[in-house]
């Protein structure tokens, strides 16, 4: 094994160091994360990259889809985890699981289809066949193998750890760990935001997803507060001119002009949001006329105060399903849809999104919610474009090496901690990027962090 | 086919050429010219025949929202096409699905080349057009693009199509 992949007799990501190139000791990792800022190696170097897949995506929670995507027994949907494929499916017993897509006799993908509903799942090279809960039925031509061979033993691997937060599946692939709840945290409450947005407080996540691409790191979707009004100038010019229409109406005072009553949280392990709840809760009765004005609107909104006492069902229907929240690593709920972002290499990276449904509203505020989501993100869109094009731009611009810094500091000066224990400052502040890097840096070197105020 | 219908073939396929290179060159108020008051822009993502009012699209726009779509790619900040995107298209297989008085449904085919940032990428789709014949030429209703690759990830589909 080549030096320098073991400090103190730790070494640091198993599956990285194995072939001597990709050894980090920690005292290196944390000289590239420091205070108010980070080193740019991080975005683009490949052996980062790789100790990622193993620290990160292969140890941690990762989002892998909701439910609603496979209600009926034999649903299924294709996934990743980090580069590993995997398959969400719920077997005709009514269980979810989340199989690795990988057959047991000589490894290739037992299931190619994106999506559909099957009772068996069969590899065609050999013709072993599984059926939906993951269980070997049978392999071809039994009698070649022996008596110690045992078909149940063979069945395809389960992901060591599967748990549903409200519907939200995640997967880890290490059998230790902290529960989904613990690791989730103070993001639950979040999740609900969205989850009871819905007068039946069920989402459907059934209308289909963008795929976005662009040429850049994972770790540049951040959630960023002080961007809009550059990145997006050309939408807020539109939005201006039609401050009624679609999500022009929820933007009717810049949220983003540094003034506004909205912030930045990060609500510990690297989950972190742009905290807009009191803005949006400001423009109330403007928003509540455009959703009057909406076929289905006032019934909406009587269900909800109905279920709910005022403050909270005033509080959902402004915020609109809308937490605006990152779940470490690769998870996001942002405006109408569920986010997934799933890194391919140090310079790529794949952004799904799913736009939910909110069921027991009618339909027409359902298609509105597709018309506004269409209208600012997917490829043809006046907003996620112009997010993708700027990283491509970031991660071209840091090839420039001389000096290798990227400044995450804004409001370090001003940040407090919340009575919750949750870090907040101004929506423009770049707590959420220190968020994600304290946890980065974390689960990089091994050591858990479960403490938002542990800055 | 009559001759008449070989004449209409004829104008329709001219019609798509303009409407190409109108595209093609960044026209966009020529383009915007192109369309009828009750303007459907529909591109569909995932599927083909995805219903809009539970299926997200690409892009699923009224004469209104193409006006937005035109007025952002005006501006100067619209960063996805600062630069443009240089784009050439050919279009063919023109077919006359329908002809009714006044109305014409035309299906066609394009390949697309698209350059920007030194990256070459090739766009291919099948059109639906649904014309008036109107005093002022043939005016779009519906636009229906169904891109080869709807269902895959993509990268910046900014420019028309």
């Amino acid at each position: 094994m080549a030096s320098g992949t073991s400090v103190n007799g730790t070494s640091i990501g198993n599956g990285a160091s194995m072939n001597g190139h990709h050894g980090f000791s920690i005292e290196r990792l944390q000289g590239l994360v420091q205070r108010g800022r980070v080193h740019s190696s991080i975005y683009t170097d490949p052996a980062i990259f790789e100790l990622e897949m193993t620290q990160i995506f292969y140890r941690s929670w990762v989002y892998i889809g909701h439910a609603s995507e496979v209600a009926a027994p034999g649903d299924f949907r294709l996934r990743t985890i980090g580069r590993q494929p995997v398959i969400l499916v719920r077997g005709n017993d009514g269980v979810v699981r989340v199989l690795m897509n990988r057959c047991r006799h000589r490894g290739a993908v037992v299931c190619e289809t994106e999506s559909g509903r099957e009772k068996v799942f069969r590899c065609w090279f050999h013709g072993w066949t599984y059926d939906n809960t993951g269980k070997l039925l049978s392999v071809t031509a039994p009698e070649g193998y022996g008596e110690d061979f045992s078909v149940e033993e063979h069945s395809l691997t389960p992901a060591p750890r599967v748990e549903m937060y409200r519907d939200f599946v995640f997967a880890s692939l290490s059998p230790q760990g902290p529960a989904l709840v613990d690791y989730l945290a103070r993001a639950t409450s979040m999740i609900d935001l969205l989850v009871d947005a819905s007068p039946h407080r069920q989402i459907d996540v059934s209308a289909g997803c963008h795929k976005t691409v662009y040429n850049g790191n994972w770790k540049l979707v951040g959630m960023d507060g002080y961007h809009p009004n550059f990145v997006h100038a050309s939408v807020i010019a539109m939005w201006q001119r039609k401050a009624d229409s679609g999500m022009g109406a929820t933007h009717r005072s810049d949220p983003f002009d540094g003034k506004a009553a909205t912030y930045v949280r990060d609500l510990g392990n690297g989950h972190a949001m742009l905290d807009l709840r009191q803005h949006r809760l400001d423009h109330y009765p403007d928003y509540a006329k455009f959703l009057a004005s909406t076929p289905g609107g006032k019934e909406y909104m009587e269900a909800m105060f109905a279920r709910d006492d005022e403050e909270r069902a005033r509080t959902l229907l402004a915020i609109a399903g809308d937490p605006h929240v990152g779940v470490y690593p690769n998870m996001q709920l942002i405006h109408n849809q569920i986010r997934i972002i799933n890194p391919i290499s140090p310079t790529q990276t794949e952004v799904i999104m799913f736009p939910v449904l909110l069921k027991g509203v009618s339909p027409e505020i359902n298609a509105l919610r597709l018309r506004q989501h269409e209208s600012f993100y997917g490829p043809a869109s006046s907003g996620s474009p112009d997010d993708g094009e700027i990283f491509e731009r970031v991660q071209r611009g840091m090839l420039a090496q001389v000096e290798p810094w990227i400044d995450i500091s804004r409001g370090l000066s001003r940040e407090f901690v919340d009575s919750d224990g949750s870090i907040v400052a101004n929506v423009t502040d770049e707590v959420p990027q220190r968020a994600q890097m304290r946890q980065w840096l974390a689960l990089m070197t091994g050591e858990n962090s479960s403490s938002a105020a542990a800055a | 086919m009559a001759l008449d219908n070989l004449e209409l073939l004829k104008a329709v396929e001219q019609f798509l050429y303009s409407e190409a290179e109108y595209m093609d060159s960044h026209q966009y108020d020529r383009w915007f010219e192109l369309w009828d008051e009750q303007a459907l822009y529909w591109v569909p993502c995932n599927a083909d025949e995805a219903d809009p009012n539970s299926n997200v699209a690409l892009i699923y726009e009224n004469r209104d929202k193409i006006e937005d779509r035109l007025f952002r790619l005006k501006g100067r900040h619209a960063h996805a096409q600062n630069p443009r995107s240089r784009l050439m298209r050919v279009v063919s297989n023109v077919r006359i699905a329908q002809a009714d008085a006044g109305k014409v449904v035309v299906t066609s085919q394009f390949v697309l080349g698209e350059v920007r940032l030194d990256r070459q990428t090739v766009w291919i789709g099948r059109s639906q057009h649904t014309l008036l014949q109107t005093a002022n030429g043939f005016k779009i209703r519906e636009k229906k693009v169904l891109l080869l690759n709807n269902d895959s990830p993509m990268g910046n589909l900014t420019f028309l199509i």
